[in-house]
Parts: structure tokens; sequence; C-alpha cells
């Protein structure tokens, strides 16, 4: 449903809500924001239960960063605290830490909505033809997420390539020491690599005049508009009713 | 202005930045409207970068010094951007794959249309013409790029070309990494169709192309021209010298050699096998066996021939579902054994799992089931790149060597790479670094399995000659090779067995002449017949 969008409309709607999110200090409403991104992810866009849970480690992370400050160090968080005590948790030392909590899980959702719902070649394409974007930093981009998967079996390659040098298989495990020592070797392989795509896009035209066709650029519907409106009565309707 | 050349080159020479002497030139020579013009040469001659020149890369795009004058259809190649040549040249690069740019197929083949900013219907209709015309599946269209094989991407960017429609063509060894199928396939595509269009091709795949190539120019060592004019012509007055250069000749080049030593030399040189054992139906008598002789020692020369295999068994898969790491089983319920001072050949299509099989055999990668016996092996891996730890070509191999031994002398000179020992080894030449990823595999001799990945792909013929050289030599002090390959001649010269992948299976274990004689077999697995196999049929024949 979503990923058939605008991604522009999207991206503006998700940030809006984030920034409510980041501004509005009540658990409550990150509880809504939470409960929404939830159920349209899964319940709209069938996404796995257990993707949107891997996805939020870093933000649950994140939070719990903030949890353990509110709960351990208040006399440094003044700040946090301060702002925190604005919502109904306030009585309780403990609960500014949930709502900065929550907050982070809220944010981390929304974002996720966005990402897993939009096609990052459309994205760029629509920024390309909509926001102006230039050619060579959205083929730039296009480019990079060619060299991910390749820079995956480049790092694949050289663990084996030194796993047989030490006479076994590589382990299933990658230490971060040994992260360290394959992070230049692969530097070396994304800038040669790079240097070959920048060479090629000029072979084939990059840059030659000023304008240029976008073929299959995603183009705004009467469906954005109307996704536009649902979202932002939606926002408003959750804040009146804090 | 029909009379002009397509492109033409006069007195150009090029010299990169702190170098003591030119890349190439100075060379003078044009390609013809409508030409399908061939560039040979040894590593290291220059030939990409004479490519370089002609749309203005360099000195644009890649720093180097540039003398002389390069026209495109008469204007001076300097007078637009090298994107403003897109208009009349289309490049394919040697490792398309690295040069993809969009997301989806159909993306990757409208890029340089929509560079031109020409109206999105038109371009819409040529990408569906260029899909048809490499008979890509419509369904295509909406495929990610990064889920295509490697050959598949190279069908994609040369969709991408033609759909450019430029009145140029050019090509820097556009099957050095691909299955022979894929191979002849591209070739076709490339010098058949629109007569009006030029070809400017540097490739060392040569037999089954030259037929449909007009004129040969040869670089030498030096990057000056050596060799010019049509190709049978230069390769039978020229053939001797090419060869000592390190200049790869069609099989039939060669052929033609060896029977005009013999004195049977045909009227017209040949540019096929076909062409060249046609020369000899005349024959009868005592000339009709010498010239046999001389067909029958050509081809035990380019073919090994069967060997006793020891009982010795180095490594073995048993029951093996083998995996790239951290990947998805491709391969499943592998059995197969190499022994001591045998060149197995693993053959099969791109994507078929071959490397995997490779390295699960060298025991380098876990089984997902069944198990392996033997000690640990070596890979050559096919980007050589990732094998170089040290920071010259000299304590490349240092390193490698036994503790106490630090004498790389005689192992750098026996792979030509000892003028090359300061350099670093990214700096050196695609051909020049595989060399120096084999001698550093092999420095030590104490890998009881070697598992070389296309040991020969992008050498040129001096390069192949030396790595094929120290195969068999290796073999001889008892090691036991695995040469992953799509080159059928190489195997067939090399391995006197070979297994077959296709299909996530190995479909075939036998002697490498049997099962590249089985045409069945080799259209099951995506294959081709050797390009030796006319003159096998011809000697089977008599």
């Amino acid at each position: 449903m979503l990923s058939h969008l605008h991604p522009l409309p999207k991206l503006v709607i998700c940030l809006v809500w984030m920034v409510t999110a980041i501004l509005v200090f009540d658990a409550h409403f990150q509880l809504i924001v939470i409960l929404l991104a939830v159920t349209i992810l899964i319940v709209l866009e069938r996404k796995p239960p257990l993707l949107i849970l891997g996805l939020m480690i870093p933000f649950a992370l994140f939070g719990f960063g903030f949890l353990t400050t509110s709960v351990l160090f208040r006399a440094d968080s003044d700040f946090a605290l301060h702002v925190a005590r604005q919502s109904p948790f306030a009585s309780q030392a403990f609960s500014a830490g949930i709502v900065l909590f929550l907050r982070a899980i809220a944010t981390g959702l929304v974002s996720a909505v966005f990402v897993l719902t939009t096609d990052p070649g459309l994205f760029i394409k629509a920024l390309m033809a909509d926001w102006k974007l230039s050619p060579r930093i959205g083929y730039s981009l296009f480019s990079a997420l060619q060299l991910t998967p390749d820079l995956a079996a480049e790092l694949r390659q050289i663990r084996i390539a030194r796993a047989m040098k030490r006479g076994r298989p590589p382990s299933a495990f990658l230490h971060p020491a040994e992260l360290m020592t394959l992070f230049i070797p692969l530097l070396a392989f994304a800038i040669r690599r790079a240097g070959r795509a920048a060479i090629a896009m000029e072979a084939r035209g990059l840059g030659m005049g000023m304008r240029r066709t976008i073929v299959g650029a995603p183009r705004l519907a009467r469906r954005d508009a109307v996704f536009g409106g649902a979202a932002l009565s939606l926002l408003i309707a959750s804040l009146a009713l804090l | 202005m029909p009379d002009l050349p397509a492109a033409a080159w006069h007195d150009v020479s090029v010299r990169y930045p702190y170098e003591k002497r030119d890349a190439v030139g100075p060379v003078s020579f044009a390609l013809k409207r409508g030409e399908r013009l061939l560039l040979l040469g040894p590593s290291g001659s220059g030939k990409s970068t004479l490519l370089n020149t002609m749309t203005g890369l360099i000195p644009h795009t890649v720093p180097a010094d540039r003398t002389g004058d390069v026209r495109l259809g008469g204007e001076p190649v300097g007078a637009r951007p090298p994107a403003g040549w897109a208009v009349d040249v289309a490049r394919f690069f040697q490792n398309a794959e690295e040069t993809l740019c969009g997301m989806r197929v159909e993306d990757e083949i409208a890029f340089a249309l929509e560079n031109r900013a020409l109206p999105e219907l038109e371009i819409r209709n040529r990408v569906t013409a260029a899909l048809r015309l490499v008979d890509l599946p419509e369904d295509w269209r909406q495929r990610r790029s990064s889920t295509l094989s490697g050959g598949e991407k190279q069908l994609v960017a040369l969709a991408a070309c033609l759909a450019q429609a430029a009145s140029i063509f050019v090509a820097d060894e556009p099957t050095a990494h691909l299955a022979p199928a894929v191979a002849a396939r591209l070739h076709r595509l490339l010098m058949e169709g629109d007569r009006d269009r030029s070809v400017f091709l540097v490739d060392h795949r040569l037999d089954g192309l030259v037929a449909s190539v007009d004129r040969v120019v040869v670089l030498g060592p030096e990057g000056t021209i050596i060799a010019e004019g049509r190709p049978a012509s230069v390769f039978r007055a020229h053939g001797r010298k090419l060869e000592e250069l390190g200049i790869w000749l069609p099989l039939a080049a060669r052929l033609d050699g060896d029977l005009m030593k013999a004195g049977f030399a045909a009227a017209q040189p040949p540019l096929t096998l076909t062409e060249a054992l046609g020369g000899l139906d005349p024959l009868a008598g005592e000339d009709e066996e010498k010239a046999k002789a001389v067909v029958r020692d050509f081809a035990e020369r380019h073919m090994r021939g069967p060997t006793k295999r020891s009982d010795q068994v180095v490594a073995r898969l048993i029951n093996a579902d083998c995996a790239p790491l951290f990947g998805p089983t491709v391969l499943r319920n592998i059995s197969l054994a190499v022994h001591e001072g045998e060149i197995l050949g693993i053959l099969g299509a791109n994507g078929a799992g071959k490397s995997t099989l490779g390295a699960s055999l060298a025991g380098l990668l876990k089984l997902k089931a069944g198990r392996r016996e033997g000690k640990a092996g070596g890979i050559a891996f096919q980007n050589p790149e990732n094998q170089f730890i040290a920071g010259s070509v000299n304590e490349e191999i240092a390193l490698a060597l036994p503790a106490g031994i630090r004498n790389s002398e005689e192992i750098l000179r026996s792979f030509g790479l000892w003028e090359l020992r300061d350099r670093h080894p990214f700096e050196l030449s695609q051909g020049q670094k595989r060399r120096l990823a084999f001698a550093a595999l092999t420095a030590h001799g104490e890998w009881p399995l070697l598992v070389l990945d296309e040991p020969t792909a992008g050498l040129d013929a001096r390069g192949a000659g030396m790595v094929t050289r120290h195969v068999e030599a290796l073999a001889q002090r008892g090691h036991a090779i695995a040469v992953i390959t799509h080159d059928m001649d190489l195997a067939l010269r090399l391995c006197a067995r070979s297994v077959i992948v296709a299909g996530g299976r190995i479909l075939a274990d036998g002697p490498t002449i049997d099962l590249l004689g089985d045409a069945d077999l080799l259209e099951r697995a995506g294959l081709a017949e050797p390009a030796i196999s006319p003159v096998l049929r011809w000697l089977a024949s008599c």
C-alpha cells in the first residue's frame, strides 16, 4: 500500500511525524506512534515481525542509554529530565527515562515505515526529478547501492584468502581486530571501483548537458494527497487526545 | 562527409604521470566507417590506453600526457568533453558488472539515452528493441541489476551499448570472464548486424571472432604498430613474430604456420580451422600422410592425453553440500576426489558454482552437509588482488617463501616479474597481478592441492604459457591441481579429467576429451565445444 505512494510526500509526512515525536514528551503519544507504525508495517505491509524487531535493536539500545542515564545519572541529565518532567510519569524518576526510550523507538519505527515501503531507486529518481538532486550525486548513490553486495563478496573472498594462509576455514564471526585489518583493502576496492564507475558513467554521457530525461520517475497522484491528508488528520487527532 | 574516417589517430603518444616511457605511441591509424577493426598486442602494450584516448577520457578524466591528434568524424576529440561523445561512441567495458549504474535492467539500458535528453517514449522503444536484440526476456525490465549473474550483467551492458545506436562501438576484452556460449553470442551481436556501425575491438578470444574482422592492427611491446592489414594476411606474414611477442593467434593461424613449415600451405591464408583443413583435401598418398602427421602433432600439442592416475587421494568430498561463505547451498550431494599429480578441470557456465566447489575442495569453506577428507589446499582467486598483503612485488614473494629462504629472484624471473620487483602489487597490469598471485601461492611449494580459478583469464599468450608450464611442473612434482575455467581449450590442453558443474550438481565426471566431445552435454551445461574440435573431427574422419 504505502509502497505505491510517491516517495517525496511520504518522506515529508514521515519527517513531520518524527519531529512531532521528538518534540512531544508524552509516553502516550509515543505509544500511539509505535502502535500505528507497527500496524502499518505488520498488518498493511505484511513485513515480518522479526525483521522489524531486528531493525529496532539499535534504536532500543539508544533508548536504553537514555533510560540508564535518567535513572543512574540524574544530576548529569538535568535538561532531559527537566523536559521529561512534563509527562504524566514525572512523579517517578523512572518515567523520564521511559519517555525518552519510547521516543527513540517511535522515531526508529517511523523511519522504518519509510525505508521498508520505499524503493531506493524510485526515491533517488524522485529526488532528481522533483527536488533537482544533481544526476552526478543521484547516480553516485545508485552506484553505491550496487557496490554494497559486491563489497560483502569482496570481504568474503579476502577472508578466505587469509584463512588459506592460516590453513583453516574462516570463522563464522568477524573479530573486531580482523575487521580493522580488512578496512584498508576494502577501502582500496571501493575507491578503485568508484573510479571505474565514474569513467563508465562519463563514457555513457553523464554530464553532457544540463537537461536529461528521467524514465520512470514517480509522479504525484490523488492517492498521495489522500495519504497526506489522512496522516496529518491522524496526527492532529492523536495530539488532541493527550 | 562520407570519406572521413570514423576515427583517426595521428602521431598519438600517451605517457602516464611519473612514468619514464610512453605507455603507447607514437601511432597513426584510422578506423574506417563500417569497419570491424581488431586491436591486438601483448599485455602492457597500451591497448586500453589507446581506447581511452578515443573519446578524450585520456587526458580529460584519466590524467596523462597525450601528444598528437585524435579525431572522431573529422572533429578534434578535445572539441567536446568525453561525455559529449556518447552520442557517437558506445563503449563496452571489460568488467561490465563494475560499471552498472542503474538499479534495474531497464534503467541500465536507458541511462545513456536519458543523458541525451531523448523523449521518454523513444527511450522506452529503444529499450524494448535492445532487449529483443540481445534476446533478454521482457520480464527482466524490472529485475534488479544486483540479482544478475556475471554473464547476465555483461549481456545487459551490451544491450545498453546497442541501445545507444552510436555509429562507433568500442569494446575492451568483452568476453574475458564469460562462458563460451555467452561469449560466442556476444561476439555475434557485436560483429553482425548494422554494417554502417564501426566496431573497434580489443579481445584475446580470437577463434570464432577473426572471421568477421575486416582489419587487424597489432601493437608491439613498445606500444607502436608492428603490423596492420587483413587478419589472415597479418597472421600468415607475422604469425611467428606475434607468437614470440606473446600475442594470441587464432588456432587456424597456428595450424597454418605448422602446415607452411611442412610445405602444405593453402594458397589463401585461412581464417578458420575448417578452411585450413579444407586445403588438405586434395592431397593424396605420401603428402596426405605427412599432412595428417602435422595435424596430429598439432592436436597433441593442444590436448592432454590420458595419464596414469595415482591411487593416492589428496582431497575428497563425500556427499557434500557446498555453499559460499555465509551463503545458501549451491551444490548438493557432491562426491569428488582429486589425486596426487592430477590436473582436474572444473567446468561450467557463469554462476554454476565452480568457485564454491573449488574452495570446498580446498577445505576453505565449511560444508553444509557431508564431509571432506585430506589436508587443506590453496587457491589462486579469480581476483588476484585479494591475495596481496605486501607493499612490493618482491616482498609478496619473500613473505610466501619458507622461513629462512628469502631469495625471490629465481621465482620472479621465471614468472617474468623481476623487472617489476619494486612496484606495489596493485600497480601491476591485470595479467601481471595474476602471475604474481600464482607465483606467491606456489612459492613455498607446500600445498598438496592447488585450486586455480580462471588462471589464464585476461593473460596474453606468453603469460598464459608461463602459467600452464608452471601448472604442469607442479603436477609432475606430485601436487594435485584443480583448474576452474571457462576456456574449453585450456581444459583440453591441461586436464586429463574434468567435471562439469550445472544445476547444483556435478553433471558429468570423466576424461576431458570425452566430455567436451559430447554436444548434448555441453548444451545442457551452457558450454561450447573447444575451438580445436574441427581438427579432432577431421582426424577422427581420416
